[in-house]
């Protein structure tokens, strides 16, 4: 423990992220702080920009009375101006509410009158659209301030102000006021709260958390030693804003270590930027690491044979190898030998291709992620870690250490971080990047709070090497009606390691069998269906295609299979499954906008379907509500098929 | 058959122990090879522009030959006689857009590669009419004899040969790389209408391109006249392009280069080496039993786009 | 702008015949500068004629087209693609072994002045003029948001976003007048939603003239300032939105041939 402590201590001078970004500012003026790519090319910005553009907007903010504890929601995809303008509001000891860019006018309309917020930061039109049609339910909103101006020529909305046109304002404030933003930067307290983060929750109203300077600060700075972080460090800020990860990383971290963030070009060119930049530190919920194997895997497929051949064997050669590694079992000599030439022929290049050369550190976190596909990019040379965090905890919690990386753990806790199992095998801890509570809601803060101790909702234990293992959330495990024992996060997870599952949702509570509601991958399965000369016409279509079934019933029955090694678990195989006819959807509520799967939601909306799987018929009409994106409803009618699956095992 | 494989490895010691013979038949590859490349090129580039196989491009390299020749045995001096021959083709380009092209606009490709078969014959009788029919022997001035550099032998017909091609092949790489006249011409044979519709003008493009067809036939045409004479066999030198064009792709200029040289080189080293294993003439077919091997696990070429088409 | 005042384009009294098909009979249309014109009307009404006779694939026998105030009837394609007219075609004219980047490169062949042989004499020149038009088309790229396929070969894409980079070349011309072919054909409703979106910014942003056939009535009240509605070959409406929605002539039309 000795050693941490020291983080403790804030310098006053140093003790928020504005003061920290002057710093770097005039440590490191000509040090790359933020690169975005724009018009096909990576412009870069300084920590001297940085500081520069946050002064202007904050200015800005000022000549509209901005006044200290004031909340600016931020919306958008990551964008230099937008971290800009979390550091201009924090200059001016207001507090930023990033806001998830895909949310709905409900959604964002609850956050911005819940948070009370006076001033909209936002990316573009689209956001700018939707903050206007909210605008009527939430009075205190004043103003909205947009980035990107294209196609806003016609409005004439006097809330609505351009950042140019902010920062103008700005500095003709500033002429008037020339001590105004030094002062109000050093008012700014390491206790004060320097963000609210509104956690979605795969059940009801989001609820925001604060986090102080102090919180997000000192973990930071805790997590960069311990994982040796360095100024020279390159990370991806492509991970909504308004989730917790992408603040620490982005944000906390990359202005207390110093480090640059890169912003892709859109939300659809992440793969292609991230081979680009080559980052030497990346942080990816499941879902990333799931989409990144399944582009491998399309690639591989469509190789001519010797080349998939080769791929295939080297592939499964690296995964034994690092699953023996895991498991702390000898490997054996020969194929040790024969892995430094698959490291040449395969290995290398694969991680070139998914822009993985560099990297030194990754992290997945969110959730658990299946144990085929983290053995799988191990397998691959990359230090991949699971990291346990929650936003009430400013992340992190425990991680992984290198070379001390195990299968079925989270790792140990992180320095300054004290875990305890309650009595009902509940995951408890306390840090110094516990959170002070949520915003204006006193109750939940209770619930979570307890004496400085954070109930996570996770059940789980620490094992004799002192490593967490998290078992289910603690209200997901179950029993199917015989009474053998049932982990869905679990077999959902060893389905979505076949790159043509997307999702998937098991079922089994309180029922005679565990069946699946499957999500095929588009990308994936209609490549397959192309190489085949299956023609389709939408992703209904596909989706229902007989040949379409054979082939997510062998990723079926290699799930089963699977679970025959495990005592426990052995007794809850998939015995009937179905293909969703449409993708599940945050705008449809069917999974939450960081993609956790909402059961509830999903058992009520699609209790027909549910209620087929434990039927005898074959197939079923249902009819479906979807959401576009512009929020009017829509209806989509379809014919799914069901299928049954054989036990495995059961002739031998 | 330790005895078989012996003669299989044996021939990787020759060419270590002698290496100026080895450079030899290297040099001599190279040489063939750019000249593959180079009626290879013609094809590429019509294909390019109208996405037809010019069925007419080994015609074009025998009238090519065969209108110098005529020009020389007329007495006129060499670079006139080229300069003629260059206006000849320029003109051709100009009437075949004229006669053929223009009323094909937006036709099937099938049916424009009917279209060359057509031209195809009747270039081959123009040709017979205006020249005659009988073999001729073509000399530009440069001897069919050999010097040594360093103890290699070299020919200097052939080398000179190799330096033209080589010339005349990377001015057209870097043209139709480089410049925008490259996509323009993607653009043409892609979609004839849609070229249109942004303002690319077909006519000239066509012209341009079989003008530069034309002149590389003529470069053909001297480079293997002037070695094995000018006859109609000449025309079959297109056999030996197709080959080429399977190896580097049909649409790509750097693939007939690359894939000139490989054919050149693989046939001359396989002949010489391994000819004697399996009683010679491997010449005769290395080239198409290596195209076949391409069309099953390449066969977009090495070069080529990845045919994939949606569904 | 010295001709401000009068249309942009004006079609007068064009008749186009197919054999003993009238496709078109004195039709007269007016684009003034600015708007956004829809062309709407049955099946077989003539729209797509009257797109390919303004943008020179077919030649009236009669009648005139002026743009800008010049007479123009009997230009052929690339030159009217010369005086500022850019289209799109009903069933995506892409150069399909492309990239989505050399498609709309192509869009800039006329912007790019000198002659195509100097190109490879003046090479360095060439080059920097190679850059500029590439940043002008990266703003087209952004504009219309598919940065993520820039090296996509066109082919390969669904038809919807076909149809957007189909678009982006056309816009890569900086055109005076833009005639768009059934633009949102074949769409789902959020690529349709889309395609308007960016239809009304390309108006609103560049100032670009927009003559466009759409079938979509939503589509069509929602976006233009002025409809033209063609039957059999003849005009029979042409006016604001509200105004042809009630047109006794256009019920009659739509209601008289069998919509499928």
């Amino acid at each position: 423990m000795s050693g941490h402590e020291r983080f403790l201590t804030l310098d006053p001078q140093h003790d928020t992220f504005p003061k920290l970004v002057r710093d770097n500012a005039r440590a490191m003026p000509d040090r790359i702080a933020i690169r975005e790519k724009d018009y096909g090319i990576w412009q870069a910005y300084t920590w001297r920009d940085y500081f520069d553009r946050g002064r202007r907007i904050a200015l800005g903010l000022a000549s509209l009375g901005f006044a200290r504890g004031d909340k600016v929601a931020v919306v958008g995809d990551n964008r230099p101006e937008l971290y800009w303008a979390v550091l201009a509001t924090q200059c001016l000891g207001g507090v930023p509410v990033p806001l998830y860019q895909d949310a709905s006018e409900k959604e964002l309309a609850y956050v911005v009158d819940h948070a009370e917020a006076r001033f909209a930061v936002v990316e573009d039109q689209e956001q700018v659209d939707k903050l206007l049609a909210i605008k009527a339910q939430c009075p205190r909103l004043e103003w909205i301030v947009y980035d990107d101006g294209r196609g806003l020529r016609a409005y004439s909305e006097p809330c609505l102000l351009s950042l140019a046109e902010l920062e103008e304002r700005g500095e003709k404030f500033a002429v008037g006021h020339p001590a105004v933003f030094e002062a109000e930067l050093a008012r700014g307290r390491a206790e004060d709260i320097a963000v609210i983060c509104y956690t979605s929750g795969t059940t009801g109203m989001p609820k925001g958390a604060m986090l102080t300077h102090r919180n997000l600060l000192v973990m930071a700075r805790v997590a960069t030693e311990r994982e040796g972080l360095r100024p020279d460090d390159e990370a991806l800020a492509y991970l909504p804003m308004a989730w917790v990860g992408d603040h620490m990383i982005s944000y906390a971290q990359a202005i207390a270590t110093g480090f640059t963030i890169n912003c892709p070009e859109s939300a659809a060119t992440v793969l292609h930027d991230l081979k680009e930049i080559g980052p030497t530190y990346f942080f990816a919920p499941p879902r990333i690491w799931e989409n990144l194997l399944t582009t491998v895997m399309i690639r591989v497929e469509d190789a001519a044979w010797p080349k998939r051949r080769l791929v295939r064997f080297f592939l499964e050669l690296a995964q034994d190898l690092e699953r023996q590694r895991l498991a702390g079992q000898p490997v054996s000599s020969w194929r040790r030998l024969l892995a430094p030439l698959g490291g040449l022929l395969v290995y290398g290049p694969l991680r070139d291709n998914l822009g993985m050369r560099r990297i030194r550190l990754a992290y997945t976190a969110g959730e658990a992620i299946g144990p085929e596909i983290f053995v799988f990019f191990r397998a691959l040379g990359i230090n991949l870690k699971q990291l346990y965090g929650m936003t009430e905890a400013s992340v992190f919690v425990s991680v992984q250490k290198d070379g001390d990386v195990r299968l079925d753990t989270v790792g140990t806790p992180m320095p300054l971080v004290d875990i305890k199992i309650s009595e009902q095998g509940e995951v408890l801890f306390r840090s110094p990047g516990v959170f002070p509570g949520y915003y204006k809601n006193p109750e939940a803060t209770a619930q979570t709070l307890d004496d400085g101790w954070i109930r996570s909702g996770d059940a789980g234990f620490l094992d004799a090497a002192g490593h967490l293992k998290i078992i289910d959330r603690a209200r997901d495990v179950g029993r199917l009606a015989g009474g053998t024992l049932f982990a869905p996060k679990y077999l959902e997870n060893k389905l979505k390691f076949s790159p043509y599952v997307k999702e998937a949702v098991t079922i089994g509570q309180d029922r005679p069998y565990v069946a699946a509601l499957v999500n095929i991958d588009l990308g994936a399965v209609g490549n397959w269906a192309e190489r085949r000369g299956i023609a389709y016409t939408s992703y209904t279509d596909l989706s229902q295609k007989p040949e379409v079934y054979d082939l997510i019933e062998q990723e079926v029955r290699r799930v089963n299979e699977s679970l025959l090694e495990d005592e426990v678990l052995r007794g809850a195989q998939i015995r009937r499954f179905l293909i969703l006819h449409k993708e599940l959807d945050p705008d449809d509520e069917e999974i939450t906008r960081t993609r956790k799967v909402r059961r509830g939601h999903i058992a009520r909306k699609y209790a027909a379907l549910i209620e087929a799987l434990y039927g005898d018929r074959d197939r079923v009409q249902v009819e479906a509500q979807v959401t576009y994106e512009d929020g009017r409803t829509g209806t989509i009618r379809a014919d799914v098929a069901v299928r049954d699956v054989p036990a495995a095992g059961a002739g031998r | 058959m330790i005895e078989f494989l012996r003669s299989l490895v044996l021939p990787f010691a020759d060419m270590v122990s002698s290496p100026t013979f080895f450079v030899e038949v290297l040099v001599g590859g190279i040489a063939a090879g750019l000249m593959y490349s180079l009626v290879a090129l013609g094809f590429v580039l019509i294909f390019k522009a109208s996405g037809v196989f010019n069925f007419a491009q080994g015609v074009m390299v025998l009238f090519a030959a065969l209108t110098l020749v005529g020009l020389m045995e007329r007495g006129m001096p060499v670079p006139v006689a080229l300069a003629l021959t260059v206006a000849v083709m320029i003109a051709l380009a100009f009437a075949i857009e004229r006669v053929v092209l223009r009323p094909l606009v937006n036709q099937e490709h099938i049916i424009l590669f009917m279209a060359t078969i057509g031209l195809n014959f009747f270039l081959e009788g123009l040709g017979e009419q205006l020249w005659g029919s009988n073999v001729k022997r073509l000399d530009i001035g440069i001897p069919d004899e050999s010097f040594s550099v360093a103890g290699v032998l070299l020919n200097k017909l052939e080398l000179s040969a190799a330096l033209t091609a080589a010339v005349l092949v990377t001015v057209l790489a870097v043209f139709f790389q480089r410049t925008r006249i490259g996509r323009a011409l993607r653009a043409v044979a892609d979609d004839h209408e849609a070229a249109l519709s942004i303002g690319i003008p077909l006519k000239t493009i066509w012209v341009i391109v079989w003008s530069v067809a034309g002149i590389v036939a003529i470069a053909a045409g001297v480079m293997w006249g002037a070695k094995s004479g000018v006859q109609f066999s000449l025309s079959l030198v297109a056999l030996k392009a197709l080959p080429v064009l399977i190896l580097g792709g049909f649409e790509s200029v750097p693939g007939a280069i690359v894939g000139g040289l490989i054919i050149g080189v693989g046939e001359k080293v396989a002949e010489v080496y391994w000819g004697p294993l399996v009683g010679g003439a491997i010449e005769n077919w290395f080239a198409y039993v290596l195209a076949l091997a391409f069309l099953l696990f390449r066969p977009q070429g090495l070069f080529g786009e990845r045919i994939i088409e949606r569904v | 702008m010295t001709e401000a005042s009068g249309p942009l384009l004006s079609v007068e009294d064009i008749s186009v015949r197919f054999g003993a098909l009238m496709a078109l009979s004195r039709v007269s249309v007016e684009v003034h500068r600015r708007e956004i014109l829809a062309i709407i009307g049955p099946n077989g009404a003539g729209k797509t004629t009257l797109l390919n006779v303004v943008s020179g694939f077919y030649h009236p026998y009669e009648g005139r087209i002026r743009f800008e105030g010049r007479d123009r009837t009997s230009l052929k394609p690339p030159d009217v693609a010369e005086l500022g007219i850019a289209r799109t075609f009903q069933n995506v004219a892409l150069f399909r072994g492309m990239s989505v980047l050399d498609n709309i490169m192509t869009g800039r062949l006329l912007k790019m002045g000198g002659h195509f042989l100097l190109d490879a004499v003046w090479y360095g020149p060439a080059r920097r003029q190679e850059l500029a038009h590439r940043a002008a088309v990266e703003r087209i790229i952004d504009f219309l948001e598919i940065q993520a396929i820039r090296k996509t070969p066109a082919g390969r894409l669904p038809y919807g976003l076909q149809k957007r980079v189909e678009l982006a070349r056309a816009l890569a011309a900086e055109p005076k007048l833009l005639l768009l072919d059934e633009p949102m054909a074949g769409m789902n409703v959020e690529e349709k939603e889309d395609m308007c979106r960016f239809i009304l910014d390309v108006n609103s942003e560049f100032g670009t003239t927009i003559a466009l056939i759409e079938h979509d009535m939503g589509v069509v009240m929602d976006i233009s300032d002025r409809v033209v509605v063609l039957d059999y070959g003849r005009k029979i409406a042409d006016g604001p939105p509200e105004q042809v929605r009630k047109d006794q002539a256009v019920l009659d039309a739509y209601l008289g041939v069998a919509h499928d």
